[in-house]
């Protein structure tokens, strides 16, 4: 009978044992905003409606060669649609080369884009499916980068799985899971995980792994500080596990408060050059 | 010298001497080099070095000056500066032969500037039309050297012109007028060059044993009167980019007239080169689907000619209109890689049966290229295919960019097929290329 009671005993305090940090975890999780709260979040934040600013991107092999590019770079909302344009300054042999994107908010509508190459004097368009290729030998998607700031609700299911901190700021842990096999071979991410500042809601740190499920990439957005009013990261790392390769993208000259022109999203300016 | 003074002129005309202080002044060089092994003889084909220095000006009034220089020198046997006919050049426009195998060229000197809503480029510049790549339909504005075939990039191969290039947006429309006051057309090889054409297609074969004479090549040289116009119209709409261009020009390749003559020694051929006008008239499209990318264009030129071999034609040449057209496809759905193919076609409806050349003419080209190590190695395959000769030309090349503006190359050029053909003529002509390009 003693034997029988200690038998249950010790069955109650192991199965409490094993449950008890479920149990505080869904009560702390109770407390954590949801996946798609702080998607909502993130992508309420004020961006500004228009900004100019310098970007060099620095791309270091794992031998430590290292290839620097400086760009300038434009974007502006149309309402819902965003239109961007990068034009490259150096080095010799990249420089006039620019590339423009008119981004809609209609999922089933592909982006537009187009691509200056000088050596072909031609404004060439480009396909837009492709998001998840490697822009330009960089370590960033074509996607990531039109993302910046914002997250992608369609492209994921989102759920919030703990706390932790980047560089002493509090965030939230969300688990990013593409919606279906085929936005994975798209975007050529099967789990993302992003660490999420609850005071500002930027991403400060996120983590990516391939389709087959191996880590892939980490991104650490850094010095993010106010300009004219607006949280803006002025450096962004990334670091490719696989290939060791590390993309650098610092950003300097951020202006939102001056408007740029309309025409400087055209065709004929990137042909034109600044 | 002729140019300098040109252009100095040409600027304190437009009172930038005076108004303008540069505000931002940026200098660039390219240096190329190049070395070409005939794959056939062991023999080096060219060795080519180019120094391409370019120096761009920004002015507090909003104004862009640019000038492009090129110092180019071959030091082998085989290819030479001097391969072209020089005499298809305007006297402001030919390159200047320093020494032998070395020439210096002015490539392009403009000024570019917003006066109200009209954007204004006027100088030594390039006009590129059309969608195609590889071949020519619309991009006939600047004519091109041929003292490489088509195997140097166009970027260099094509003849920069002084002209009045004026820009405005009407509407949802944009708007470019061009004015060429520049009668330079294309630079062909001569007839002992390396490159030079042979192809029926091209060049008169009287019979044998005629004498043939050919006369000096007679050339368009009234500014105003022999200039060449043009005027394209470009729209975005419903997510297809469209042009409809309109050229007036004298044709960039000349006529050769030819006509029978008995001389002391015999029956003679005299052959008169001489440069004929056309009207262009054509358009261009593209468009993205998903991985899909689809471009095009088409010109209907009014007055082309042609040879005849007929020997009851009085001149040797056929004279007629010339639809040509490219539909190509774009597809970039597997990472990192590029694949396109065109299908180009060039029709002379009504040709007399003694036409050299084929009433239809069609020509195939693919393209595969893969990017590598972040961008940093490229490999592709270009295959041009002349269907109606059963000719073509394959050219495989990988890149590597060491660092930043070093890179160097290495890649072949097969020609292959019917010797009458475009490219089966340079059958002799295979060859391996290695070579470097470095920027500062």
């Amino acid at each position: 009978m003693n034997n029988t009671l200690e038998r249950l005993l010790a069955k109650v305090v192991a199965g409490l044992i094993f449950t008890l940090p479920l149990i505080v975890t869904d009560i702390q999780a109770s407390d954590w905003p949801t996946g798609d709260d702080i998607a909502q979040h993130i992508n309420a934040r004020d961006e500004g409606k228009a900004v100019s600013r310098k970007l060099t991107m620095a791309m270091i092999d794992r031998s430590g060669k290292k290839r620097v590019r400086q760009t300038r770079g434009f974007r502006k909302y149309y309402g819902q649609e965003k239109r961007s344009v990068l034009f490259y300054l150096s080095p010799k042999n990249l420089k006039g080369t620019a590339f423009l994107t008119y981004d809609f908010p209609a999922k089933d509508r592909d982006d537009d884009q187009w691509l200056y190459l000088p050596a072909m004097r031609k404004v060439r368009r480009i396909s837009a499916a492709d998001r998840g290729d490697y822009f330009l030998g960089t370590d960033f998607t074509y996607e990531d980068i039109k993302l910046e700031t914002k997250v992608s609700i369609e492209d994921y299911t989102r759920k919030t799985i703990g706390e932790d901190e980047v560089d002493g700021f509090h965030c939230y842990i969300v688990e990013a899971l593409p919606v279906d096999e085929k936005t994975t071979r798209e975007l050529g991410y099967s789990r993302v995980e992003q660490c999420v500042d609850d005071e500002i809601w930027m991403v400060r740190r996120s983590r990516f792994w391939d389709a087959r499920g191996k880590l892939l990439k980490t991104i650490l957005s850094e010095d993010i500080r106010q300009v004219q009013g607006i949280w803006t990261q002025h450096r962004i790392e990334v670091e490719n596990h696989k290939t060791k390769h590390r993309t650098i993208f610092t950003f300097s000259e951020v202006d939102y408060a001056t408007d740029v022109r309309d025409a400087v999203f055209t065709r004929k300016a990137i042909r034109r050059g600044l | 010298m002729t140019i300098w003074r040109y252009t100095v002129v040409m600027l304190c005309a437009l009172g930038l001497c005076q108004r303008a202080q540069s505000r931002e002044t940026e200098f660039s060089t390219t240096v190329w080099s190049q070395w070409a092994v005939n794959t056939r003889n062991g023999d080096s084909q060219a060795l080519g070095l180019s120094l391409k220095p370019e120096f761009t000006s920004r002015f507090g009034n909003g104004y862009k000056l640019t000038a492009i220089g090129r110092l180019k020198t071959e030091t082998s046997d085989g290819l030479q500066p001097d391969d072209v006919d020089r005499d298809s050049y305007s006297s402001l426009t030919r390159p200047s032969l320093l020494t032998q195998g070395l020439d210096a060229e002015l490539r392009e000197f403009y000024l570019e500037m917003n006066l109200g809503a009209t954007y204004l480029t006027l100088g030594k510049q390039q006009v590129v039309w059309g969608e195609a790549d590889g071949l020519k339909v619309l991009d006939v504005v600047n004519p091109q050297s041929f003292r490489e075939f088509i195997l140097e990039d166009f970027d260099d191969s094509r003849i920069p012109l002084w002209t009045v290039n004026l820009e405005r947006q009407l509407g949802s429309w944009d708007a470019q007028v061009i004015w060429i006051l520049d009668q330079t057309y294309h630079a062909l090889p001569r007839s002992d060059a390396t490159y030079a054409f042979t192809s029926s297609h091209l060049v008169p074969r009287p019979p044998p044993g005629l004498n043939v004479n050919i006369q000096p090549l007679s050339r368009p040289d009234r500014v105003i009167r022999d200039s060449d116009a043009g005027l394209r119209l470009s729209t975005f709409w419903d997510g297809w980019d469209l042009t409809f261009n309109y050229l007036y020009q004298y044709d960039n390749q000349p006529v050769l007239f030819q006509r029978s003559k008995m001389t002391a020694t015999g029956p003679m051929v005299i052959v008169t080169p001489k440069y004929e006008r056309t009207h262009v008239f054509g358009g261009t499209f593209s468009n993205a689907f998903g991985e899909w990318v689809a471009r095009g264009e088409v010109g209907y030129f009014t007055n082309r000619y042609f040879l005849t071999s007929d020997p009851s034609d009085r001149d040797g040449v056929f004279e007629g209109p010339e639809l040509s057209y490219v539909f190509g496809l774009d597809w970039s759905g597997l990472s990192d890689t590029f694949v396109s193919a065109q299908i180009f076609q060039s029709w002379v409806p009504d040709s007399p049966a003694g036409m050299t050349r084929n009433e239809l003419e069609t020509t195939v080209t693919f393209l595969v290229r893969r990017e590598f190590l972040n961008n940093t190695l490229q490999a592709e395959v270009l295959w041009l295919a002349g269907i109606t000769d059963g000719d073509g030309l394959l050219r495989p090349k990988v890149t590597y960019e060491w660092q930043d503006d070093v890179k160097t190359w290495i890649g072949t050029d097969i020609f292959y097929g019917n010797r009458a053909g475009l490219f089966g003529e340079f059958n002799d002509n295979d060859r391996i290329v290695m070579g470097f390009e470095l920027g500062f």
